[in-house]
């Protein structure tokens, strides 16, 4: 049977081919859109999990995009006196103020991604923050130990390592787990060696002329508050410290996440689509070979062979053709994937976890499960149309093409 | 060849009507093993109806088709499928060979459909090679003139060594030589044990091939029995055959 339906299908080259283009299509559009829907979800509830703030505070002449400064950890390059963060922690209603200070872009060309890497310095408690989110994460760091993101120094970035940054040798203390947001493509120090460098950038020096000493500079601080309920009312006292301003996590978080449900939604709609196009697609083609191919089936009914093994023959040829397609769109929907993941992280603009080799490998197998049982469905109602076919036709037909 | 051979095919008191018309009147025919079965009889006269319901590719209104003396109206759908494919050899009137698929994987066509191929195949090449088609064993039907058609549907019809051969104008659209060579392959089927039906309107074969059925208007009317003299007997005397015995 196997070899009745693959004559058949190379025979047909050409009809097969285009049906096999159009489950690629539809499958490897399919595979993208999952994958990137997957790497949202898990991006933005990564992103909540994360947020271990309830207030951001920033310069007030900082144009900064709150969505993507909390969520998607922009970096900020705007510059305060760092006093603002002593006196943040005397305000009532303040549990904890962590500082950080954003320093320039480094392109690393061993290991860069096409996106930019950012120095960020960081207080004490961020670390330990931080260290909870790698196995091998502790809570101190040396002067001349970094933190690196996941999507940086790949391969040779295991603890112990010696990096070097502007000049300056590091060592790496440990590596962090994916969380979907330019905090991946950062690598992270103690605060003063990141002012150190900082000062001593060249590129960085009109800054300090105008914003002043790096060492007494801070970027942006994240307040955790102790009652939420006096969200509001620890902003407006933080907002009384001098020109700043203050950004609540909790109002930007449902914004943010309203915006990206409607996007998961579009998402998942495109996706739910497609498969219902290839279900429409592959039901007319089967119909249509089912028509056009009765002389041939009718002598198979006549020769001998039963209702089932002519449901087998059918259905067969319409599953490998969906299996054919889907394995070809594997790789296509893979590819656009990693286009569409790679303009995103560029733009550095949703927090997005890319999915995990068993997602992948539970992606395709799905995909192909998927148009496995879209052939076979869209192929049963012609299959058993084709069944039934009276094999006394075969008496009366001519030659068959 | 006996007339008291088993009889492997019979139809018995079998009508078929479509609607209010009907196309073959209470029609009874016994087919034997090693015999010719010859029907002939004008355009729309029933023959190949009657062919088909042999065949059981059709159902009588009435009556019964008996297999090896089992009714065939008594067997379920799979059991008249697995019949088609491994009793009855099929020569269609147009040789019916599939586009999509080799001479030889025509030929093994009833094979593939029985999951037997491998155990077929040596068989199929050995007719390919009796009736010439050795060397397009791997044309395509599109490439082969249309007496190769009809010797490929031949080949077809005998490679799973099936007990009744069903030919339906076997010789029609054939020029004479071509037609000739058709019928010696076909006519001499009966002696390796097959039994034969041959529906036809070409005279010549149906002269050659003998005990000749009638059919006209839905009635079937049986072979005219011909007096016989055996020479081979010390006295001369006189026994009845079918038509096709020689005298």
């Amino acid at each position: 049977m196997l070899r009745l339906i693959a004559n058949s299908l190379l025979r047909r080259r050409w009809q097969s081919l285009a049906t096999i283009l159009g489950v690629a299509l539809g499958a490897g559009l399919l595979l993208a859109v999952f994958l990137l829907y997957r790497g949202f979800d898990q991006g933005l509830e990564r992103g909540r999990q994360r947020l271990g703030a309830d207030l951001l505070v920033v310069p007030s002449t900082a144009t900064v995009d709150p969505d993507k400064a909390l969520f998607a950890g922009s970096p900020l390059s705007v510059y305060m006196d760092k006093r603002f963060a002593d006196e943040a922690r005397k305000v009532p209603g303040v549990r904890r103020v962590e500082a950080q200070f954003f320093t320039q872009s480094l392109h690393l060309e061993c290991c860069s991604v096409g996106i930019e890497t950012r120095l960020i310095g960081i207080e004490g408690q961020v670390i330990q923050r931080l260290a909870s989110m790698s196995p091998e994460g502790r809570d101190l760091l040396e002067k001349d130990e970094v933190i690196v993101g996941s999507e940086l120094l790949g391969g040779i970035g295991k603890s112990g390592a010696l990096i070097e940054l502007l000049g300056e040798i590091f060592r790496l203390a440990f590596r962090l787990e994916a969380t979907g947001t330019s905090l991946d493509y950062s690598i992270l120090m103690p605060m003063d060696s990141a002012r150190d460098l900082a000062a001593k950038s060249e590129a960085l020096k009109p800054v300090w002329q105008d914003a002043g000493d790096p060492h007494q500079l801070i970027s942006a601080l994240l307040v955790e508050v102790t009652d939420p309920g006096r969200i509001k009312e620890v902003g407006r006292a933080l907002e009384d410290l001098g020109p700043l301003k203050v950004i609540r996590a909790a109002d930007t978080f449902q914004r943010f996440k309203r915006l990206m449900d409607a996007f998961v939604f579009v998402l998942a709609a495109a996706g739910l689509l497609t498969a219902l196009g290839g279900v429409a697609y592959l039901l007319g083609h089967f119909s249509s070979v089912a028509w056009d191919r009765k002389g041939e089936w009718a002598l198979y009914r006549a020769l001998g062979a039963t209702k089932p093994r002519m449901v087998q023959l059918v259905v067969g040829e319409s599953t490998a053709l969906s299996l054919g397609g889907a394995l070809l769109g594997l790789p296509l929907g893979y590819g656009l994937y990693r286009l569409a993941f790679a303009r995103l992280a560029s733009q550095n603009a949703f927090p997005f976890i890319p999915p995990g080799n068993a997602l992948l490998l539970a992606a395709a197998v799905g995909a192909l499960l998927l148009y496995g049982c879209i052939g076979f469905l869209s192929a049963a109602g012609p299959a058993l149309r084709v069944a039934q076919l009276e094999p006394a036709l075969t008496m009366a037909q001519g030659d068959i093409d | 060849m006996s007339a008291h051979s088993q009889i492997v095919l019979e139809a018995r008191n079998v009508t078929r009507s479509y609607g209010a018309e009907t196309i073959l009147d209470d029609v009874s025919l016994q087919v034997r093993a090693g015999q010719v079965t010859t029907i002939v009889g004008p355009s729309g006269s029933g023959k190949t109806t009657l062919l088909a319901l042999l065949a059981l590719l059709l159902e009588p209104t009435s009556g019964e088709i008996r297999i090896d003396g089992v009714d065939a109206g008594t067997l379920s759908d799979g059991e008249r499928s697995r019949l088609r494919n491994i009793f009855y050899g099929f020569i269609f009137q147009s040789a019916q060979l599939v586009g999509s698929l080799s001479v030889l994987d025509n030929v093994l066509l009833p094979a593939f459909l029985a999951g037997r191929t491998r155990e077929r195949r040596e068989f199929a090449h050995d007719l390919l090679d009796r009736l010439g088609l050795s060397a397009r064993a791997s044309f395509l039907p599109h490439q082969l003139s249309l007496g190769q058609k009809r010797r490929v549907a031949l080949a077809r019809a005998l490679v799973l060594r099936p007990s009744v051969i069903l030919a339906d104008e076997p010789t029609n659209d054939l020029d004479a030589r071509r037609a000739s060579q058709v019928a010696d392959f076909l006519l001499s089927l009966p002696g390796e044990g097959f039994a034969l039906v041959l529906v036809t309107h070409d005279r010549a074969l149906a002269e050659r091939a003998g005990n000749r059925w009638e059919i006209r208007e839905g009635k079937l009317t049986p072979p005219v029995r011909a007096p016989v003299l055996h020479l081979d007997l010390p006295e001369r005397h006189v026994s009845e055959t079918a038509n096709n015995e020689t005298i």
